[in-house]
Protein backbone atom coordinates (compact mmCIF):
# COMPACT_ATOMS: atom_id res chain seq x y z
CA UNK A 1 0.00 0.00 0.00
CA UNK A 2 0.98 3.43 -0.96
CA UNK A 3 1.73 5.89 1.95
CA UNK A 4 0.19 9.26 0.64
CA UNK A 5 2.32 11.87 -0.60
CA UNK A 6 2.43 14.55 1.85
CA UNK A 7 1.47 17.94 0.19
CA UNK A 8 3.85 20.58 1.47
CA UNK A 9 6.42 18.39 -0.54
CA UNK A 10 4.48 19.78 -4.01
CA UNK A 11 3.52 23.58 -2.78
CA UNK A 12 6.02 26.43 -4.73
CA UNK A 13 8.23 27.90 -2.15
CA UNK A 14 6.64 30.69 -0.52
CA UNK A 15 8.37 34.19 -1.44
CA UNK A 16 6.72 35.79 1.50
CA UNK A 17 7.90 39.00 2.97
CA UNK A 18 7.09 39.69 6.45
CA UNK A 19 6.44 43.04 6.62
CA UNK A 20 4.36 42.88 10.14
CA UNK A 21 3.35 39.92 9.61
CA UNK A 22 5.09 38.27 12.50
CA UNK A 23 3.25 41.15 14.69
CA UNK A 24 0.07 40.47 13.22
CA UNK A 25 0.00 36.82 13.93
CA UNK A 26 1.65 37.13 16.97
CA UNK A 27 -1.38 39.88 17.89
CA UNK A 28 -3.98 36.86 16.88
CA UNK A 29 -2.54 34.70 18.43
CA UNK A 30 -2.36 35.87 21.97
CA UNK A 31 -6.30 36.13 21.68
CA UNK A 32 -6.65 32.05 20.62
CA UNK A 33 -4.28 31.30 23.33
CA UNK A 34 -6.12 32.91 26.17
CA UNK A 35 -9.61 31.75 24.65
CA UNK A 36 -7.42 28.03 24.61
CA UNK A 37 -6.42 28.37 28.53
CA UNK A 38 -10.07 29.45 29.15
CA UNK A 39 -11.68 26.21 27.67
CA UNK A 40 -9.13 23.38 28.30
CA UNK A 41 -9.08 25.00 31.95
CA UNK A 42 -12.68 23.28 32.08
CA UNK A 43 -11.53 19.66 30.86
CA UNK A 44 -8.03 20.09 32.56
CA UNK A 45 -6.55 18.55 29.55
CA UNK A 46 -4.08 21.39 27.86
CA UNK A 47 -1.45 23.55 29.04
CA UNK A 48 -0.67 26.62 27.04
CA UNK A 49 2.93 27.09 26.75
CA UNK A 50 3.86 31.05 26.12
CA UNK A 51 2.38 32.27 22.85
CA UNK A 52 1.42 28.74 22.28
CA UNK A 53 -0.93 26.03 22.61
CA UNK A 54 -0.81 22.29 23.65
CA UNK A 55 -4.12 20.70 24.30
CA UNK A 56 -5.98 17.09 23.37
CA UNK A 57 -8.52 17.83 21.13
CA UNK A 58 -11.37 15.33 20.14
CA UNK A 59 -8.50 12.46 21.41
CA UNK A 60 -5.75 14.07 19.49
CA UNK A 61 -2.57 15.82 20.33
CA UNK A 62 -2.60 19.14 18.79
CA UNK A 63 0.48 21.87 19.50
CA UNK A 64 1.21 25.64 18.31
CA UNK A 65 4.12 27.71 18.52
CA UNK A 66 5.21 30.92 16.72
CA UNK A 67 8.12 30.82 14.81
CA UNK A 68 9.94 33.73 14.00
CA UNK A 69 10.33 33.92 10.63
CA UNK A 70 7.77 31.39 9.43
CA UNK A 71 4.57 31.91 11.13
CA UNK A 72 3.56 28.89 12.66
CA UNK A 73 4.62 25.68 13.48
CA UNK A 74 1.58 23.54 14.11
CA UNK A 75 1.32 19.56 14.88
CA UNK A 76 -1.10 17.28 15.27
CA UNK A 77 0.05 14.16 16.88
CA UNK A 78 3.63 15.21 16.45
CA UNK A 79 2.98 15.92 12.72
CA UNK A 80 3.20 19.23 10.75
CA UNK A 81 0.40 20.88 9.66
CA UNK A 82 1.10 23.61 7.10
CA UNK A 83 -0.43 26.60 8.04
CA UNK A 84 -1.23 29.48 5.07
CA UNK A 85 -2.37 32.87 5.52
CA UNK A 86 -5.34 34.26 4.51
CA UNK A 87 -5.73 38.38 3.74
CA UNK A 88 -8.24 38.59 5.94
CA UNK A 89 -5.90 37.77 8.86
CA UNK A 90 -6.78 34.11 9.13
CA UNK A 91 -5.45 30.84 8.13
CA UNK A 92 -6.02 27.20 5.82
CA UNK A 93 -4.99 24.43 6.45
CA UNK A 94 -4.53 21.80 3.76
CA UNK A 95 -7.02 19.60 5.07
CA UNK A 96 -9.80 22.25 4.74
CA UNK A 97 -8.51 24.46 2.07
CA UNK A 98 -11.99 26.32 1.66
CA UNK A 99 -12.03 28.48 5.02
CA UNK A 100 -10.35 30.59 6.64
CA UNK A 101 -10.13 29.90 10.47
CA UNK A 102 -9.43 33.12 12.45
CA UNK A 103 -6.45 31.73 14.90
CA UNK A 104 -3.86 28.74 14.17
CA UNK A 105 -5.75 27.00 17.30
CA UNK A 106 -8.95 27.08 15.69
CA UNK A 107 -7.07 26.16 12.51
CA UNK A 108 -5.84 22.86 14.09
CA UNK A 109 -9.04 22.05 15.48
CA UNK A 110 -10.92 22.46 12.57
CA UNK A 111 -8.23 19.74 10.55
CA UNK A 112 -8.94 17.67 13.47
CA UNK A 113 -12.85 17.87 13.40
CA UNK A 114 -12.20 17.00 9.36
CA UNK A 115 -9.31 14.73 9.57
CA UNK A 116 -11.78 11.89 11.03
CA UNK A 117 -9.96 9.01 12.23
CA UNK A 118 -7.41 9.75 9.88
CA UNK A 119 -3.59 10.60 10.29
CA UNK A 120 -1.93 13.39 8.62
CA UNK A 121 0.56 11.89 5.99
CA UNK A 122 4.08 12.02 7.54
CA UNK A 123 7.12 14.64 6.50
CA UNK A 124 4.59 17.33 5.71
CA UNK A 125 5.98 20.32 6.60
CA UNK A 126 5.83 24.20 6.56
CA UNK A 127 5.70 24.27 2.75
CA UNK A 128 9.09 26.13 2.50
CA UNK A 129 11.42 24.44 0.56
CA UNK A 130 15.01 25.88 0.27
CA UNK B 1 -15.28 20.29 -33.73
CA UNK B 2 -17.40 21.74 -31.11
CA UNK B 3 -18.35 19.53 -28.60
CA UNK B 4 -21.05 19.66 -25.65
CA UNK B 5 -20.65 19.27 -22.25
CA UNK B 6 -23.88 17.97 -20.72
CA UNK B 7 -25.63 17.90 -17.67
CA UNK B 8 -24.59 14.63 -15.39
CA UNK B 9 -28.92 14.22 -14.46
CA UNK B 10 -29.48 13.71 -18.29
CA UNK B 11 -26.30 11.10 -19.37
CA UNK B 12 -27.31 7.72 -20.67
CA UNK B 13 -26.25 4.66 -18.88
CA UNK B 14 -23.30 4.17 -21.85
CA UNK B 15 -21.86 7.98 -21.11
CA UNK B 16 -22.06 7.49 -17.46
CA UNK B 17 -19.87 4.31 -18.56
CA UNK B 18 -17.94 6.10 -20.92
CA UNK B 19 -16.76 9.09 -18.09
CA UNK B 20 -16.04 6.58 -15.34
CA UNK B 21 -13.97 4.67 -18.01
CA UNK B 22 -11.97 7.45 -19.16
CA UNK B 23 -11.37 8.73 -16.17
CA UNK B 24 -10.07 5.15 -14.34
CA UNK B 25 -7.24 4.99 -17.32
CA UNK B 26 -6.03 8.70 -16.82
CA UNK B 27 -5.50 7.01 -13.22
CA UNK B 28 -4.34 3.69 -14.22
CA UNK B 29 -1.53 5.84 -16.39
CA UNK B 30 -0.73 8.31 -13.52
CA UNK B 31 -1.83 11.43 -15.82
CA UNK B 32 -4.83 11.96 -12.99
CA UNK B 33 -2.33 12.21 -10.60
CA UNK B 34 -0.48 14.84 -12.37
CA UNK B 35 -3.78 17.04 -12.70
CA UNK B 36 -3.61 16.82 -8.64
CA UNK B 37 -0.29 17.91 -8.22
CA UNK B 38 -1.15 20.79 -10.17
CA UNK B 39 -4.19 21.95 -8.24
CA UNK B 40 -2.25 21.80 -5.03
CA UNK B 41 0.96 23.24 -6.40
CA UNK B 42 -0.81 26.37 -7.79
CA UNK B 43 -3.00 27.01 -4.96
CA UNK B 44 -1.66 30.19 -3.38
CA UNK B 45 -3.05 32.09 0.01
CA UNK B 46 -3.55 35.26 -0.71
CA UNK B 47 -1.86 36.22 2.92
CA UNK B 48 1.42 35.31 1.22
CA UNK B 49 3.21 37.55 -1.12
CA UNK B 50 2.74 34.25 -3.95
CA UNK B 51 1.15 34.76 -7.45
CA UNK B 52 -1.96 33.52 -7.22
CA UNK B 53 -3.83 32.05 -10.19
CA UNK B 54 -5.99 29.48 -9.09
CA UNK B 55 -7.98 30.94 -6.08
CA UNK B 56 -8.49 33.81 -4.05
CA UNK B 57 -7.99 35.83 -7.27
CA UNK B 58 -9.53 37.19 -10.54
CA UNK B 59 -8.13 34.57 -12.58
CA UNK B 60 -10.09 31.83 -10.22
CA UNK B 61 -12.30 31.60 -13.65
CA UNK B 62 -9.94 31.17 -16.56
CA UNK B 63 -7.55 29.31 -14.95
CA UNK B 64 -10.37 26.13 -13.60
CA UNK B 65 -11.46 26.77 -17.57
CA UNK B 66 -8.26 26.46 -19.07
CA UNK B 67 -7.46 23.99 -16.40
CA UNK B 68 -10.53 21.44 -17.29
CA UNK B 69 -9.98 21.96 -20.73
CA UNK B 70 -6.46 20.29 -20.33
CA UNK B 71 -8.45 17.59 -18.60
CA UNK B 72 -10.85 17.06 -21.01
CA UNK B 73 -8.30 16.67 -23.79
CA UNK B 74 -6.73 14.41 -21.72
CA UNK B 75 -10.10 11.97 -21.50
CA UNK B 76 -10.53 12.67 -24.94
CA UNK B 77 -7.57 11.31 -25.91
CA UNK B 78 -8.54 8.16 -23.90
CA UNK B 79 -12.12 8.24 -25.56
CA UNK B 80 -13.04 10.69 -28.18
CA UNK B 81 -16.54 10.79 -27.30
CA UNK B 82 -16.52 11.81 -23.41
CA UNK B 83 -16.82 15.27 -22.47
CA UNK B 84 -16.97 16.23 -18.82
CA UNK B 85 -20.56 16.88 -17.40
CA UNK B 86 -21.99 19.27 -15.19
CA UNK B 87 -23.36 19.04 -11.98
CA UNK B 88 -25.70 21.95 -11.03
CA UNK B 89 -25.87 21.50 -7.19
CA UNK B 90 -28.75 23.86 -6.60
CA UNK B 91 -31.11 21.44 -8.55
CA UNK B 92 -29.61 17.78 -7.78
CA UNK B 93 -29.05 18.84 -4.09
CA UNK B 94 -29.29 15.57 -1.62
CA UNK B 95 -27.51 12.47 -1.36
CA UNK B 96 -30.53 10.53 -3.35
CA UNK B 97 -29.39 11.94 -6.59
CA UNK B 98 -28.38 9.59 -9.15
CA UNK B 99 -25.03 11.70 -9.55
CA UNK B 100 -24.44 9.25 -5.97
CA UNK B 101 -25.08 6.39 -8.32
CA UNK B 102 -23.21 3.08 -8.14
CA UNK B 103 -22.39 3.18 -11.98
CA UNK B 104 -20.81 7.22 -11.51
CA UNK B 105 -19.65 9.16 -8.59
CA UNK B 106 -20.48 6.11 -5.48
CA UNK B 107 -22.07 7.55 -2.64
CA UNK B 108 -21.18 9.22 0.81
CA UNK B 109 -17.81 8.17 3.00
CA UNK B 110 -18.79 5.67 5.20
CA UNK B 111 -19.29 6.38 9.51
CA UNK B 112 -16.43 6.38 11.29
CA UNK B 113 -13.21 6.78 8.58
CA UNK B 114 -15.17 8.45 6.07
CA UNK B 115 -14.51 5.63 3.24
CA UNK B 116 -16.60 5.66 0.40
CA UNK B 117 -17.09 2.50 0.07
CA UNK B 118 -19.46 2.69 -3.42
CA UNK B 119 -19.21 2.76 -6.90
CA UNK B 120 -16.26 3.01 -9.30
CA UNK B 121 -14.07 4.95 -6.63
CA UNK B 122 -14.54 2.80 -3.75
CA UNK B 123 -11.01 2.01 -2.30
CA UNK B 124 -11.65 -1.77 -2.33
CA UNK B 125 -12.58 -2.08 -5.96
CA UNK B 126 -8.85 -1.42 -6.34
CA UNK B 127 -8.80 1.59 -8.86
CA UNK B 128 -8.67 4.21 -6.92
CA UNK B 129 -5.96 4.85 -4.18
CA UNK B 130 -5.06 8.00 -3.61
CA UNK B 131 -1.37 8.53 -3.76
CA UNK B 132 -1.11 12.46 -3.68
CA UNK B 133 -2.59 13.38 -0.58
CA UNK B 134 -2.76 15.75 2.73
CA UNK B 135 -2.89 12.47 4.83
CA UNK B 136 -1.67 8.91 5.15
CA UNK B 137 -5.29 7.27 4.15
CA UNK B 138 -5.13 5.61 0.97
CA UNK B 139 -8.71 5.90 0.17
CA UNK B 140 -11.04 8.51 -0.95
CA UNK B 141 -13.54 10.10 1.74
CA UNK B 142 -16.51 12.05 1.68
CA UNK B 143 -18.79 13.34 4.38
CA UNK B 144 -22.14 14.79 2.70
CA UNK B 145 -23.34 17.85 4.57
CA UNK B 146 -21.53 17.75 7.33
CA UNK B 147 -23.11 16.29 9.96
CA UNK B 148 -21.12 17.68 12.85
CA UNK B 149 -21.99 21.20 11.84
CA UNK B 150 -24.83 20.54 9.01
CA UNK B 151 -24.68 22.48 6.22
CA UNK B 152 -26.99 22.79 3.07
CA UNK B 153 -25.76 22.51 -0.49
CA UNK B 154 -26.11 26.34 -2.14
CA UNK B 155 -30.01 27.53 -3.47
CA UNK B 156 -30.84 29.05 -6.66
CA UNK B 157 -31.16 32.27 -4.73
CA UNK B 158 -27.67 31.96 -3.29
CA UNK B 159 -26.28 31.64 -7.00
CA UNK B 160 -28.37 34.62 -8.66
CA UNK B 161 -27.03 37.05 -5.60
CA UNK B 162 -23.50 36.13 -7.81
CA UNK B 163 -24.68 36.19 -11.09
CA UNK B 164 -26.51 39.12 -9.99
CA UNK B 165 -23.27 41.12 -10.04
CA UNK B 166 -22.68 42.98 -13.22
CA UNK B 167 -18.59 43.69 -12.60
CA UNK B 168 -15.99 40.81 -13.17
CA UNK B 169 -13.76 41.64 -10.06
CA UNK B 170 -12.68 44.34 -7.76
CA UNK B 171 -9.89 45.28 -5.94
CA UNK B 172 -8.06 44.15 -3.90
CA UNK B 173 -8.50 41.08 -6.30
CA UNK B 174 -8.69 38.49 -3.43
CA UNK B 175 -10.86 36.73 -0.50
CA UNK B 176 -11.57 40.22 0.63
CA UNK B 177 -13.07 41.32 -2.38
CA UNK B 178 -16.63 42.91 -1.49
CA UNK B 179 -18.11 43.32 -5.15
CA UNK B 180 -17.39 41.69 -7.82
CA UNK B 181 -19.16 37.99 -9.76
CA UNK B 182 -15.72 36.30 -9.24
CA UNK B 183 -15.40 36.56 -5.97
CA UNK B 184 -19.48 35.84 -5.57
CA UNK B 185 -19.22 32.71 -7.31
CA UNK B 186 -15.55 31.22 -5.46
CA UNK B 187 -17.84 32.36 -1.90
CA UNK B 188 -15.37 34.02 0.52
CA UNK B 189 -16.71 35.65 2.89
CA UNK B 190 -16.40 37.51 6.47
CA UNK B 191 -19.71 36.21 7.90
CA UNK B 192 -19.67 34.28 11.08
CA UNK B 193 -21.36 30.74 11.31
CA UNK B 194 -22.95 28.93 7.75
CA UNK B 195 -23.05 32.08 6.16
CA UNK B 196 -19.15 31.94 5.82
CA UNK B 197 -19.40 29.38 2.82
CA UNK B 198 -20.85 30.67 -0.67
CA UNK B 199 -21.94 28.98 -4.04
CA UNK B 200 -18.41 27.29 -4.67
CA UNK B 201 -16.31 27.10 -1.54
CA UNK B 202 -19.64 25.81 0.40
CA UNK B 203 -20.54 22.59 -2.49
CA UNK B 204 -16.60 21.32 -1.60
CA UNK B 205 -17.57 21.89 2.32
CA UNK B 206 -20.89 20.04 1.49
CA UNK B 207 -19.09 16.77 -0.10
CA UNK B 208 -16.22 17.27 2.46
CA UNK B 209 -13.90 14.43 2.76
CA UNK B 210 -11.04 15.24 0.25
CA UNK B 211 -12.86 17.85 -1.59
CA UNK B 212 -12.45 19.69 1.27
CA UNK B 213 -8.11 19.74 1.31
CA UNK B 214 -5.88 20.92 -1.06
CA UNK B 215 -5.93 17.82 -2.56
CA UNK B 216 -10.08 18.29 -3.60
CA UNK B 217 -9.10 16.90 -7.32
CA UNK B 218 -8.78 13.26 -5.41
CA UNK B 219 -12.53 13.23 -5.46
CA UNK B 220 -13.51 12.83 -9.32
CA UNK B 221 -16.94 14.68 -8.55
CA UNK B 222 -14.31 18.05 -8.44
CA UNK B 223 -14.69 18.03 -12.28
CA UNK B 224 -18.28 18.04 -12.61
CA UNK B 225 -18.20 20.89 -9.79
CA UNK B 226 -15.96 22.93 -11.69
CA UNK B 227 -17.79 21.95 -15.07
CA UNK B 228 -21.00 24.10 -13.24
CA UNK B 229 -18.71 26.73 -12.61
CA UNK B 230 -17.86 27.20 -15.97
CA UNK B 231 -20.79 27.02 -16.91
CA UNK B 232 -22.46 30.16 -14.68
CA UNK B 233 -19.76 31.45 -16.09
CA UNK B 234 -20.39 31.47 -19.05
CA UNK B 235 -24.07 32.68 -19.08
CA UNK B 236 -22.94 35.24 -16.93
CA UNK B 237 -20.52 36.62 -19.87
CA UNK B 238 -23.39 36.10 -21.94
CA UNK B 239 -25.67 38.59 -20.11
CA UNK B 240 -22.99 40.71 -19.12
CA UNK B 241 -21.26 41.45 -22.87
CA UNK B 242 -19.61 44.46 -21.65
CA UNK B 243 -17.90 42.70 -18.30
CA UNK B 244 -14.58 41.58 -19.70
CA UNK B 245 -12.10 40.25 -17.38
CA UNK B 246 -10.41 42.39 -14.83
CA UNK B 247 -7.96 44.11 -13.65
CA UNK B 248 -7.44 44.67 -17.40
CA UNK B 249 -3.39 45.71 -16.76
CA UNK B 250 -1.15 44.24 -13.75
CA UNK B 251 -1.66 46.30 -10.31
CA UNK B 252 1.53 48.99 -11.01
CA UNK B 253 4.50 48.60 -8.73
CA UNK B 254 4.40 49.69 -5.19
CA UNK B 255 0.53 48.40 -5.02
CA UNK B 256 -0.58 45.77 -2.29
CA UNK B 257 -1.21 43.24 -5.25
CA UNK B 258 1.78 43.80 -7.79
CA UNK B 259 2.71 40.46 -9.64
CA UNK B 260 0.55 38.92 -7.11
CA UNK B 261 -2.57 38.89 -9.47
CA UNK B 262 -2.69 37.75 -13.51
CA UNK B 263 -3.55 40.50 -15.41
CA UNK B 264 -6.40 40.14 -18.40
CA UNK B 265 -3.43 39.33 -21.05
CA UNK B 266 -0.66 37.91 -18.78
CA UNK B 267 -0.32 34.15 -18.85
CA UNK B 268 -2.05 32.07 -15.77
CA UNK B 269 1.09 29.58 -14.68
CA UNK B 270 1.72 26.97 -15.52
CA UNK B 271 -0.22 27.29 -18.97
CA UNK B 272 0.49 29.59 -21.56
CA UNK B 273 -3.21 30.52 -21.82
CA UNK B 274 -4.24 34.46 -20.91
CA UNK B 275 -7.63 35.28 -19.27
CA UNK B 276 -8.67 37.19 -22.67
CA UNK B 277 -7.29 33.75 -24.31
CA UNK B 278 -10.45 31.71 -23.10
CA UNK B 279 -12.67 34.12 -22.33
CA UNK B 280 -14.91 32.75 -25.41
CA UNK B 281 -15.10 29.25 -25.58
CA UNK B 282 -17.64 28.38 -28.16
CA UNK B 283 -15.75 27.65 -30.36
CA UNK B 284 -14.21 24.54 -28.17
CA UNK B 285 -17.64 23.53 -26.44
CA UNK B 286 -21.03 24.79 -25.31
CA UNK B 287 -23.25 23.56 -22.26
CA UNK B 288 -26.68 21.83 -23.19
CU1 LIG C 1 -13.13 24.15 -6.52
Amino acid sequence: MSVAQPLSRLLPRRRTVLRSLFALTVTAFTGGALAHVATTRADGAGRAAAGGFDEMYRGRHIQGRPVAGAGFDVRVDGRPLHLMRCAGGGYLTPVDHYSSYPTPLAAARGAVDELGSARLALGAHHGVRP
Amino acid sequence: MVYVRKNQRDLTAAERRKFVGAVLELKRSGRYDDFVRTHVRYYSADGDDDLRVAHMAPSFLPWHRQYLLEFERALRSVDPTVTVPYWDWTRDNTPAASLWGEDFMGGNGRRGDRQVTTGPFAYERGDWPITVGVTESPFLTRNFGNPANPIELPTARELARATAETVYDSAPWDSTSRTGFRNALEGWTREAGNGRWRNHNRVHRWVGGLMLGGASVNDPVFWLHHSFIDLVWSRWQRKNPEARYLPASPPPPGSAQYRRVVARHEPMPPFRATPDDVADHRHLYRYA
